[in-house]
């Protein structure tokens, strides 16, 4: 490659507080921060701010002809005075990403920026990485070369020389900068790609100006795995503070045992505002968990699950199963009930899919072993669990009408909060 | 906003609003109880012995500056969800973070120290030798806090705070010239010796420490309190903050009415102990053995662990007890190292105590002015505080507060400073 390859690495650190001179040698200010051009995997650095005195300054990039120790400027440089606030789809390096949190993608944690690490060719400057090691840390404080030599003759093989704990940008989701349209998508579907539990304790570890920011970018149903997956205490305050509509398609994405949960730690003025905007089905379903205590059968039961007559048959179980496979997340078993809801009996999955198609379920089914009353305590539903290996607990009501199911994964999230 | 209505409707709000100062009290009383640790019993104990009631006046002061500062820290967290270290190292850079936690960790080292020769004292008043019982009260307290049961001894401790009330009890039963004693905590009184100046700074700084504010406004973030609670958290603050220096005012004069009055001068824990005689007669120092105890022991357990957290959350390392030894390396070897050290030091023969300390209360005495300036300079960031800036009237309260402390911690400094080289 001919001339367009000259091109260097250059730290955030090497160009903050740098002083800024006109063409003619005057100088002008120094820099205070750098605005990039969000979206892209490797944003442009789009303009310069110059803080000159009391005013801040700010010049288009390409006006800088040199950085060299110091920042030189073209000739005939205009600067105009900078935008107070933040610009949708810019990126304000030094106010929004330098010394903040920021999400780490790929480790699915919170990270705090130590240095920025710039690729800069001739003709523009773009962002390459986050710094978050230590070694950036002495960067900032301007010892890098002396701690450097002090390591390497202690230690000429420390992980601290090698290590360079530069993240890519396009791997980190920065917090607190203005989204605008470009950015909303990369966000949503950067953020979509962790797990809903790693999701949740990042969430749980903000503060919370920047949950419901980043609450704001996800997706509705992003949102509601990771809600299911948080502390209801957490999940009730951020639905809090969303839009309400918005809160309630959340709200309806949710399973609805886990949602009742949460509605529990809304007030009620909020929660029946709430409930209201749900759509009615779900509002129902919702609104007979709340009945119940939170740590009873009935408030951990999720009335979701698959129920069948005695006289249907396997294929029909099998039919059910796929017709609400949206509704019903996990399905390990299928209920067989009389005309009045009586629980009769249940099979497993692997018993229907095993099972002639034509035979009637009244013949695969076996008695349920245990059932608890809606009233009855968590205590009660874990042991049930846990003497009869059942993965889903029945619960009826006093006339033995099937009503919901416990399942052992809820089981034990609860025993290991009681813990 | 209750929305309840007819005549049950005043009944139903007072209790509902018992139910929400009860779910945000915490935080300020636990600032409060951790504030009168082994270093606080003592100074109180000496100020009492040495100078009888002469220096209850300044509680008055020292509480309104107390209620000023820790108001401010708890807003601060209400407002902004986030701790001090955090907003500092936003705010300032990495310049001015790496200072004052280089700052912080000293000064906390110190402390810790202060509390581990704290534990050793009471202890040797049921006869227990130092070697015995540092690293004893140094491996409880690490296992306590790393074995993560320390929620539930928490409550143990709060319980055994209790403790405090056997001072005005046992103040009642010594019968003070109550109008003497009035008389003296209304009105200000000043001597110019150095000894008395010395003591009223060493009363002020043991009271207002730099800890207090990261750890109150981490501890406020912590239990999720929201700005429409603020009103109740405010009033656990201001609770906290006159608990400590009632029990503050009570040691005083239960060391003045006891100890002052009969002209010893205090050299141990033992004699020290001679306040709570009027109540536990012969069985004082056990008492007092207890009390010193418990509050050393409460305070070397969080002051190591909140030091480790506000150093990894300047520098944004994972902490939490939570994690894994491997997932938070930076937060364990802090908190490891803090509580070793701290027992080390007072275990190692022929270190002089005396002067660690003394470096510890003038890195403390740096501190806090830069610690108060940030405060400020925070607390009335728009950006941050939106509405919930100081107002004028607190603003002028708090900037003279500050520069009152900076004018007494200057003199401390300075005084430790010159002793430290005179010795």
């Amino acid at each position: 490659m001919p001339h367009s390859d000259s091109f260097r690495f250059l730290f955030f650190s090497d160009l903050l507080g740098k002083r800024v001179f006109r063409a003619d040698g005057s100088p002008l200010g120094r820099v205070a921060d750098l605005i990039a051009v969000s979206g892209e995997p490797f944003p442009p650095v789009e303009s310069v701010i110059v803080r000159s005195g009391k005013r801040r300054l700010q010049l288009p990039w390409n006006a800088v002809a040199q950085v060299n120790g110091g920042v030189r400027l073209h000739p005939g440089a205009e600067p105009v005075p900078a935008p107070a606030g933040p610009v949708a789809d810019r990126v304000r390096l030094g106010d929004e990403v330098l010394d903040r949190q920021i999400v780490d993608i790929e480790g699915a944690k919170l990270v705090r920026v130590n240095d920025l690490h710039f690729l800069e060719s001739k003709a523009s400057l773009r962002v390459a990485h986050v710094d978050i090691g230590f070694r950036g840390l002495v960067r900032r404080m301007g010892w890098q070369r002396l701690v450097d030599r002090l390591v390497s003759t202690v230690r000429p093989g420390s992980r601290y020389l090698k290590d360079e704990s530069l993240l890519p940008w396009k791997l980190v989701q920065p917090i607190e900068s203005a989204p605008g349209r470009v950015r909303i998508e990369a966000t949503k579907k950067a953020l979509a790609t962790l797990h809903p539990a790693d999701l949740a304790e990042i969430m749980e570890e903000l503060d919370r100006d920047h949950r419901q920011v980043l609450l704001e970018r996800l997706d509705v149903e992003t949102a509601a795995d990771a809600l299911e997956e948080a502390s209801p205490e957490v999940a009730a305050e951020l639905l809090q503070q969303v839009e309400p509509d918005k809160a309630a398609d959340i709200l309806e994405e949710m399973a609805p045992d886990e949602s009742a949960d949460v509605l529990s730690e809304i007030p009620g003025e909020t929660r029946e505002e709430l409930l209201e905007a749900m759509e009615p089905p779900e509002a129902r379903e919702v609104q007979a968990l709340l009945a119940y205590p939170p740590d009873s059968a009935g408030g951990l039961m999720t009335p979701d699950r698959i129920q069948l007559y005695p006289e249907q048959t396997a294929a029909d179980a099998l039919a059910e199963v796929r017709r609400r496979a949206e509704e019903v997340p996990l399905v390990y078993e299928v209920f067989v009930v009389d005309n009045a809801g009586g629980l009769r009996g249940f099979a497993t999955l692997k018993d229907v899919v095993l099972a002639d198609p034509g035979t009637p379920i009244s013949r695969i089914a076996r008695d349920a072993p245990v059932t608890v009353a809606v009233t009855d305590r968590l205590r009660d539903v874990a042991i049930a669990a846990t003497k009869y290996n059942l993965i889903s607990v029945p619960v009826v009501d006093s006339r033995g009408v099937l009503q919901g199911i416990v399942t052992v994964d809820d089981i034990l999230a609860e025993v290991v909060d009681a813990r | 906003m209750l929305a309840d209505k007819g005549t049950a409707a005043p009944r139903r709000s007072l209790w509902g609003n018992l139910l929400v100062f009860l779910a945000v009290v915490g935080p300020g009383i636990i600032t409060a109880n951790v504030d009168n640790d082994a270093g606080g019993i003592t100074t109180y104990s000496l100020a009492g012995a040495q100078y009888g009631n002469k220096l209850l006046w300044t509680l008055i002061p020292i509480t309104v500056a107390l209620v000023v500062v820790q108001e401010m820290s708890a807003r601060m967290g209400v407002m902004t969800g986030k701790g001090l270290a955090d907003l500092i190292r936003e705010n300032f850079g990495v310049k001015v973070t790496f200072w004052v936690m280089v700052a912080l960790l000293v000064a906390d080292i110190g402390n810790t120290i202060a509390e581990f020769s704290g534990a050793a004292a009471s202890l040797s008043i049921f006869g227990v030798p130092a070697w015995v019982s540092v690293p004893l009260t140094a491996a409880a307290v690490w296992i306590l806090v790393l074995k993560g049961t320390y929620r539930q001894v928490e409550k143990v401790f709060l319980v055994a705070c209790l403790f405090y009330i056997a001072y005005p009890i046992s103040t009642f039963f010594a019968k003070p010239e109550w109008s003497t004693v009035v008389k003296a905590t209304l009105t200000p009184s000043f001597e110019t010796s150095g000894g008395y100046v010395a003591m009223l700074i060493g009363v002020v700084g043991t009271t207002i420490a730099p800890w207090m504010q990261f750890y109150l406004q981490s501890a406020v973030v912590e239990k999720g309190i929201k700005p429409e609670q603020y009103a109740h958290s405010r009033l656990d603050v201001v609770a906290g903050c006159i608990i400590t220096d009632v029990v503050a005012f009570f040691i005083i004069v239960a060391c003045a009415a006891t100890i002052f009055k009969a002209g010893i001068k205090v050299e141990t824990a033992d004699q020290a102990a001679l306040a709570l005689g009027p109540l536990a007669g012969r069985y004082a120092s056990w008492l007092f053995a207890f009390g010193l105890f418990n509050a050393s022991f409460f305070a070397a357990t969080i002051l190591p662990l909140a030091t480790a957290y506000y150093v990894c959350e300047a520098f944004g390392w994972e902490s939490g007890i939570d994690k894994k030894w491997g997932e938070a390396k930076q937060f364990y070897w802090l908190y490891t190292g803090i509580v070793a050290l701290g027992a080390a030091v007072v275990l190692t023969p022929h270190l002089p105590l005396l002067k660690i300390m003394l470096v510890s209360q003038i890195v403390n005495g740096v501190l806090l002015p830069f610690i108060l300036i940030f405060m400020l300079l925070l607390v009335n960031d728009p950006k941050l505080m939106g509405a919930h800036r100081n107002g004028p009237w607190f603003n002028g309260v708090a900037w003279a507060t500050t520069a009152i402390m900076i004018v007494l911690t200057g003199y401390l400094v300075v005084a430790g400073l010159r002793d430290l080289f005179a010795a």
